[in-house]
């Protein structure tokens, strides 16, 4: 690859599509963006306030229940003339104190917030007091444990109990009145967690306190021990992940752009090489999504309240950190949108697949984020990284400190990796022969395997390389259905990973055969299945990772990758050796049936690919059901 | 200059060239002819790297076909090439050069000169703005942006008026005469009759007949004499009040001498008729089954 060239090809994506806008195009897209760029950090900060005044209360001046409807947006303190209610005011603080609602709807809904309100009131008044004993007689201890776990019935007795499904229960046991914690991975008074927890799952942040955007600090009571709303993964992923569906469609679009007439085969026959070409179109869109990242990343970083009293160079830290963490997602957006510019043929096809890949990227990158603070399985999402990075929760202990590079690597390995298969994939198909037929998108991809395929031994690279994909289907599949109950999650769970699997590992033998590229006998199956299946338990080998973060410690997670490791199994070392091999006969055996299938026909590959799944799955059981 | 050795192109059990075989010296003008899916294309794109060879091997400017130091010799000239409509012409063309590594210099002087040849005014209008014709200018003047030795030209009158057909043919002629290689296609035979010092013609994937024009209507074009007589004879057509009879031998003319005495008539006229290029391919299209977009 030459990188002048590379260069030369950018500058030149750049001025060609600028051709394609006029000014008054350009100016809106500015005005848009800088519209957005200055309200998402201050919707991050202040919240979204639709429902400021919408509750009209007549209050004296001097009632104590003036303050905590001055106090508070959703109220709007009016003179308290009884002729003016019901028609002028939801509610009406009478002269003896009692509060009246008009008999709507709306006045039963000011009621109720009014209660809120006053009790929130009520306990910012109770922090600020200086006698702590007696503004909280009684403290109660949370933690958090595992459902079924022995630690759960062990710690802390009397305390509130929340399982990781977020249930509740009051034991009822006064603490020692002097605020401190006796359970471990508890939370304080003010809601932050506390250090020296052995829990690995981590308690959500009580009342607020430990949020990204700030929030009320004054929380504590019972009643506010609940999963946070997932608002700064929501805002996050809406600055970070946004912008970069609508750099896709460009992207895609020139990439399709090439191909519709032929447009792109004076490229093609110039002395530059494809990859040239490919790294030329994508860096335009790629600086574009970093930038405008990076823009994000400081604006948000610079906002944070818990940024204050950082430096600047704290600020550049969780801003690079944050950007880091976003990398990887720009990337996968690019290659799938590429892949998706190579294999679609018009651009109403082109728009389907790019939407469908979009929603599937945002979701995988979205879910899981949002519950960090609350459970593993968020560190499957970079997203983590950016809160983590931001709430300096991640290996430290504020704004600016790093993420571990272990957490690094497990959220965003299996995105690079994806992407530089994607690449690769689409790469293939970008010559003369490919880029300007006009097939269906499945059988595109089908000759993009193909184009990958230079003898048997390709089936165990193939095998291989799916490896990032299947990855990122199980965990998106651990995420989607971790919140489930065991007993509903757990079978869809096998079957569904066994499914992922049996299809990385023939997908592309299918291709092969349908391509003649193999003879189709048993003989020809038999050992690209052996190839396959090799490659595959290789390549699935690398999953170990997973460890790197403790999340098969999940039930789930030990569903999806306890069967392929076999660590953290307490057995004897045959039954070790066992488990870490019978693997490799699995995936053999199901590779070679559904080898023998795609000799025959699509039909057949279809077929033997739902018995080569059943198997699967059934192993699955077992080793899951002997893992217990 | 170009060499090309026993080439074949499949596709999903499809040959599309098979056995295909010729060179071309330094200088020449080489036609490439034969009817619609005759594989012309397919040959040309395998000359340029485009397309790889399923067997043989192709050599060009002394590089393998697929060698990319080839390319930098080669000015390639596809039946279609749209251009990108948002860039002018000139800085369309300064990005090839570009890419060519022609210094920024030589580039702009190189364009203005060609597109002066071409006659292509409107430089910095929007390609999508432009005719085309224009459009076709500034898509041969790509192909000369790097000032290659080599020409593979597909089709470049390709739907354009009979005016600027001309124009682009009579252009080709001139970069042949300075001393380019080029091989040429094209539907309409006259075309390559008038500028090609050789021709391959191609059916069903096959070269057919190669060599000179004359070469080729020697071997596959007969001579007809159209004899007409004032009276009948067999197998004379009534043609404008008089009997025509198509022979191919100076005997058979003597024959219908002697017929048309017989009949108590005479020989009024005879004509002497060469076979252009078209009527040697129709000719041997016909031989052959199967050929698609027969006349």
């Amino acid at each position: 690859m030459k990188l002048r060239k590379v260069l030369r090809i950018a500058r030149w994506e750049v001025s060609k599509n600028a051709g394609q806008l006029d000014r008054r195009t350009v100016a809106i897209g500015l005005v848009v963006l800088l519209a957005v760029g200055a309200l998402t950090p201050l919707v991050a900060q202040q919240g979204v306030t639709l429902d400021d005044g919408i509750y009209r209360v007549g209050v004296p001046e001097d009632s104590s229940y003036h303050d905590p409807v001055a106090q508070d947006a959703k109220f709007v303190a009016v003179e308290p003339d009884p002729a003016a209610f019901p028609g002028e005011m939801e509610l009406l603080v009478r002269p003896d104190g009692r509060v009246v609602a008009a008999e709507t709807p709306k006045g039963r809904a000011a009621l109720s917030d009014f209660r809120d309100t006053v009790t929130a009131y009520n306990d910012r008044l109770m922090t600020a007091e200086s006698d702590e004993a007696a503004a909280f007689p009684v403290y109660v201890s949370v933690a958090y444990a595992e459902q079924n776990s022995p630690t759960a019935s062990a710690a802390g007795s009397g305390a509130v109990r929340t399982t990781a499904e977020g249930k509740q229960r009051l034991d009822g046991e006064t603490g020692d009145g002097n605020g401190a914690d006796s359970g471990d991975g508890g939370t304080d008074s003010s809601g932050e967690e506390s250090e020296g927890g052995d829990e690995p799952i981590g308690a959500p942040s009580v009342g607020g306190s430990g949020s990204l955007f700030g929030g009320s600090a004054s929380g504590g009571t019972p009643a506010d021990v609940a999963p946070p709303f997932p608002f700064e993964s929501l805002v996050l992923a809406f600055a970070f992940v946004l912008p970069m569906n609508f750099v896709i469609q460009a992207y895609a679009s020139t990439i399709l752009d090439e191909r519709v007439n032929q447009r792109g085969e004076l490229l093609l026959v110039s002395p530059v090489s494809r990859e040239d070409i490919i790294a030329g179109k994508t860096l335009p869109y790629f600086a574009g999504m970093v930038a405008i990242a990076s823009v994000t990343a400081v604006g948000i970083t610079t906002l944070t309240p818990a940024a204050d009293g950082v430096g600047p160079l704290g600020i550049a830290s969780t801003a690079a950190i944050s950007v880091a963490a976003v990398i990887p997602i720009a990337l996968l957006f690019l290659a799938s949108s590429f892949v998706g510019g190579m294999f679609a043929r018009s651009f109403k096809e082109l728009t389907f697949v790019t939407v469908t890949l979009s929603v599937f990227l945002t979701a995988y990158a979205f879910v899981p984020a949002i519950f960090t603070n609350v459970h593993p399985v968020a560190a499957i999402s970079p997203l983590t990284l950016v809160v983590e990075a931001l709430q300096g929760t991640g290996a430290g202990a504020g704004p600016g400190v790093g993420v571990s590079l272990g957490d690094y690597a497990f959220s965003t390995l299996p995105l690079y990796l994806s992407a530089g298969v994607l690449f690769a994939l689409g790469a293939g198909v970008y010559r003369e022969e490919d880029m300007f037929t006009q097939r269906s998108v499945p059988l595109k991809f089908l000759d993009a395997l193909d184009g990958q395929i230079s003898g048997r031994r390709s089936a165990a690279k193939l095998s291989a390389l799916s490896i990032p994909f299947v990855f990122v289907a199980e965990l998106l599949v651990v995420a989607l259905l971790f919140a489930l109950p065991v007993s509903l999650s757990m079978p869809v769970l096998l079957v569904a990973i066994a499914f992922v699997e049996e299809i990385a590992k023939s997908v592309h033998v299918y291709a092969g055969f349908a391509h003649e590229r193999f003879e189709r006998t048993l003989r020809s199956a038999a050992v690209l299945g052996g190839f396959s299946g090799l490659g595959f338990f290789l390549g699935e080998k690398a999953t170990a990772v997973a460890q790197l973060v403790g999340l098969p410690d999940l039930e789930l997670g030990q569903a999806a990758f306890g069967t392929v490791t076999g660590l953290g199994i307490e057995a004897s070392p045959l039954v070790l050796a066992g488990l870490l091999f019978a693997p490799l006969a699995l995936h053999t055996i199901t590779a070679t049936v559904t080898a023998a299938g795609a000799t025959r026909n699509r039909n057949w590959y279809f077929g033997t690919l739902v018995v080569a799944t059943l198997v699967h799955a059934g192993y699955n059981l077992t080793v899951v059901s002997y893992i217990g | 200059m170009i060499e090309v050795d026993d080439l074949r192109k499949e596709y999903d059990g499809f040959t599309a060239v098979e056995g295909s075989n010729f060179s071309v010296p330094d200088g020449e003008v080489f036609g490439v002819v034969g009817p619609n899916g005759a594989g012309k294309t397919t040959t040309l794109k395998m000359l340029a790297g485009l397309v790889e060879p399923t067997a043989g091997s192709a050599s060009v400017a002394g590089y393998d076909a697929g060698d990319p130091e080839m390319r930098k010799h080669l000015g390639f000239l596809p039946e279609e090439s749209p251009l990108y409509e948002d860039m002018t012409a000139v800085s369309y063309l300064e990005f090839f050069a570009d890419l060519y590594d022609v210094p920024r210099n030589v580039a702009r002087e190189r364009i203005h000169d060609t597109l002066d040849r071409l006659d292509l005014d409107h430089r910095e209008r929007r390609i999508g703005d432009m005719s085309k014709g224009m459009t076709r200018k500034v898509a041969i003047a790509r192909s000369l942006v790097n000032d290659p030795d080599v020409l593979i030209y597909d089709e470049p009158a390709s739907g354009l008026d009979p005016l600027t057909t001309n124009y682009i043919i009579e252009f080709t002629r001139d970069l042949a005469v300075s001393g380019k290689t080029v091989v040429f296609s094209a539907h309409n035979l006259f075309h390559v009759e008038s500028i090609c010092d050789r021709v391959a013609v191609m059916n069903d994937g096959r070269i057919v007949a190669r060599g000179s024009v004359d070469a080729i209507r020697e071997e596959h074009g007969r001579t007809e004499y159209h004899v007409y007589t004032s009276v009948e004879v067999a197998g004379a057509r009534k043609e404008n009040g008089r009997y025509r009879r198509t022979v191919e031998s100076m005997d058979a003319v003597e024959e219908t001498r002697e017929l048309a005495a017989r009949a108590g008539g005479e020989v009024e006229d005879i004509q002497t008729h060469t076979p252009s290029l078209e009527d040697i391919f129709l000719e041997i299209a016909q031989e052959s089954p199967d050929v698609e977009g027969r006349p």
